[in-house]
C-alpha cells in the first residue's frame, strides 16, 4: 500500500510511431502524465509537439506504440470515442465554428452528453468562468477577437467535462496580456482538478505554467526535466530549442 | 392576360419539384463538397419505386412514399459508405468520376430490370380541376406542390433545430473540431447523402404522380437541378428554392409565349446570365472554412 503514489499515471505514452504518409513524424515517444499535472511539450517548429496530441486524440493513427489511458489501452481509437474517455483536446489555431453563435459552439463541445440540463449547467458554468463569452453568447464565432476565439476553444473543450485537456499553442498568434490571460486560465482549469498537457511554442510561457516539460525534438522526447530547472540552466533551453 | 395567371402557376407547380430536386443536390455539395453527377439517377430510382410500390403492388400512395423514403435513404447511405467514403478528401476530380460512373450504372441497371416503358405513380387525390380565380390546377397539382413544400421545410427543420442538423453543420465548417468534439463525421457524411437522396427520390415519385416517369429520366433531372443550384448559389439553402421556382416558371412562360419545344434552352440561358452576371449564384454562401 504505501507503495502507491500519490498521484497515479494517468497517461502512459510508449514507444509511438506516427507517419504522415512514408514520411515519418514520430519514432518512439515515450511520456508520462499524473493525475493532476500541468506538462508542457516544448520544442522547435515541426518537432512532431502537435503530433503528439493529435495521435493521442486519435486524429491521427499511430503505426506503432501504446498509448495507455487511465487503465486501457486507447492508441489507434477514433477521435469520438477518445473524447467520451475523457480526454478533450483543444487544437491550435483554434478552430470554432466560424458560422455558429458562441453559445451554439459551446453546447457542440458538450455533443455527447445528452442531457439537456447538464449542457445548460456546463454552459452556465463555462460564462461564469469565461464572463466576456457570456456578452457575446450571441455573436456568431467568426466575428470573435483572436483571444475570444482561444478562450471559446478552451472552454468549448471544457464541455465534455474532460480529466485531460490537450492544449496545442493556446499563446499562438495573441498579445502578451492576452496570452497571460490565457496561462492563468490554464491554472485556474488545472487547480480544479483537471490534467493538463500543453503545446507551447513560448518555452518561458510553457514553463510559467507547467509543473514538468518534455523536450521533443525531431520525433522523439530529447530531454525530460523540471520546468524550475529548465529554467535555471538556459544552456539546456539554448541547446534544445535555440531559444 | 388570363393566360398569364396560368402559366405563372404552372410553373410554380413544376418549380416546386425543381425545388426540391435542387434541394438534394446543393445540400451534398454544401455539407460535402461532392457535385453528384448521379443525383437526377436518384429522383429516377425514386419515380421507380413509386412505379414499384403504388402501381405493381398496389400500396396507397402514402405507404408507397414511406417505403421509398426509406429504401432510397438506406440506398444513399450504402453508397456513401462504399463507394463516396473512397473518394473523401480527395479532391473534386474523383467524386465527379466516381459518380458519373454510378449515374450510367444506374441508368442502365433500371434499363435492365424495368425497361423503357412509362412508369405510372397513383396518386393518392383525382386529377380534378380546381378553379383559384383565373387560374386552373388539378387537386393533385395542389397536392404535390404542399407535399415538395412540406418535405423542404421538413429537410429545413432537420438541419436547424435537431442533433443530426447541429452536427450537420459543424462537420461543415469545420470538420477536424467536429471530429474532436465527438461528432462521428463519417456517420454524418452518410446521413447527409442519404438525405440528399431521400429528396432527390421524393421529388422523383411525387412528380411520376402527375405525369409518367421513365428510366431515363435521370439526365435531364440532374441537368435541371445543376441549373437551379448555379442560379441559387452553391450549398444554398434559398437558393434552391428561389431558383427552383424561377427556372420553372421562366420555363413556363417560354413555352406558353415562345414555344413548347425549346423550353430546355431556359436553362442554359439561366446558366449563362449568372455566370457572366453574378457568378456565386443569388445566395452564395461562401461560408469562411478553416
Amino acid at each position: 500500500m504505501t507503495e502507491t503514489p500519490i498521484n497515479k499515471t494517468l497517461l502512459r505514452v510508449r514507444d509511438l510511431h506516427v507517419a504522415y504518409g512514408k514520411i515519418a513524424a514520430l519514432h518512439g515517444v515515450d511520456l508520462d502524465v499524473a493525475e493532476g499535472e500541468t506538462v508542457a511539450l516544448i520544442g522547435a517548429n515541426g518537432a512532431g509537439k502537435s503530433t503528439i496530441l493529435r495521435a493521442i486524440s486519435g486524429l491521427l493513427k499511430p503505426s506503432r506504440g501504446g498509448i495507455h489511458w487511465d487503465g486501457r489501452e486507447i492508441a489507434g481509437l477514433p477521435a469520438e470515442k477518445v473524447v467520451a474517455g475523457g480526454i478533450a483536446h483543444c487544437p491550435e489555431e483554434r478552430h470554432v465554428w466560424p458560422a455558429m453563435t458562441v453559445r451554439e459552439n459551446l453546447m457542440l463541445g458538450a455533443f455527447l452528453t445528452s442531457s439537456k440540463h447538464r449542457v445548460e449547467e456546463r454552459v452556465g458554468m463555462a460564462f461564469h468562468r469565461f464572463p466576456r463569452l457570456r456578452e457575446r453568447y450571441k455573436q456568431m464565432a467568426g466575428t470573435l477577437s483572436g483571444g475570444e476565439q482561444q478562450m471559446l476553444a478552451i472552454a468549448r473543450a471544457l464541455m465534455s467535462e474532460p480529466r485531460l485537456l490537450l492544449l496545442d499553442e493556446p499563446s499562438l498568434g495573441l498579445s502578451p496580456k492576452m496570452a497571460d490571460e490565457v496561462f492563468d486560465v490554464v491554472r485556474e482549469i488545472n487547480g480544479h482538478g483537471v490534467t493538463v498537457l500543453v503545446v507551447e511554442q513560448n518555452v518561458h510561457n510553457a514553463l510559467a505554467v507547467a509543473s514538468r516539460a518534455y523536450v521533443v525534438e525531431t520525433g522523439a522526447i530529447s530531454t525530460e526535466a523540471d520546468s524550475a530547472t529548465l529554467l535555471e540552466d538556459p544552456e539546456v533551453l539554448n541547446a534544445y530549442l535555440g531559444a | 392576360m388570363d393566360m398569364l395567371f396560368q402559366f405563372i402557376a404552372n410553373g410554380l407547380v413544376s418549380g416546386s419539384f425543381y425545388a426540391l430536386s435542387a434541394l438534394g443536390l446543393t445540400l451534398i455539395f454544401g455539407l460535402m463538397r461532392v457535385v453528384n453527377f448521379a443525383h437526377g439517377e436518384l429522383y429516377m430510382l425514386g419515380g421507380v419505386m413509386g412505379w414499384l410500390t403504388t402501381t405493381v403492388l398496389g400500396l396507397n400512395f402514402f405507404a408507397g412514399l414511406a417505403l421509398t423514403i426509406l429504401v432510397m435513404g438506406a440506398f444513399g447511405w450504402l453508397a456513401d459508405r462504399f463507394l463516396i467514403e473512397r473518394v473523401r478528401d480527395q479532391g473534386e476530380e474523383p467524386s465527379i468520376l466516381l459518380t458519373i460512373g454510378l449515374s450510367i450504372f444506374l441508368t442502365n441497371t433500371a434499363l435492365l430490370l424495368v425497361g423503357t416503358a412509362p412508369l405510372n405513380v397513383e396518386g393518392p387525390l383525382p386529377n380534378k380541376p380546381v378553379f383559384l380565380g383565373p387560374v386552373v390546377l388539378t387537386e393533385l397539382r395542389l397536392f404535390a406542390v404542399a407535399a415538395c413544400a412540406a418535405l423542404i421545410l421538413a429537410a429545413h427543420l432537420v438541419i436547424r433545430y435537431t442533433r443530426l442538423g447541429r452536427a450537420m453543420r459543424a462537420t461543415f465548417q469545420d470538420a477536424m473540431a467536429a471530429r474532436l468534439a465527438g461528432i462521428n463525421t463519417a456517420r454524418v457524411y452518410a446521413s447527409t447523402f442519404a438525405l440528399g437522396t431521400i429528396l432527390a427520390a421524393s421529388a422523383g415519385m411525387l412528380l411520376g404522380s402527375i405525369y409518367s416517369t421513365h428510366v431515363s429520366a435521370g439526365g435531364l433531372v440532374s441537368l435541371k437541378a445543376f441549373v437551379v443550384v448555379i442560379l441559387g448559389g452553391m450549398g444554398s439553402f434559398a437558393g434552391a428554392i428561389v431558383g427552383g421556382l424561377i427556372l420553372g416558371v421562366a420555363e413556363a412562360l417560354w413555352g406558353g409565349y415562345i414555344s413548347t419545344g425549346t423550353v430546355d434552352i431556359i436553362g442554359f440561358l439561366i446558366v449563362i446570365l449568372t455566370l457572366i452576371f453574378k457568378p456565386y449564384g443569388l445566395f452564395s454562401t461562401q461560408v469562411e472554412r478553416a
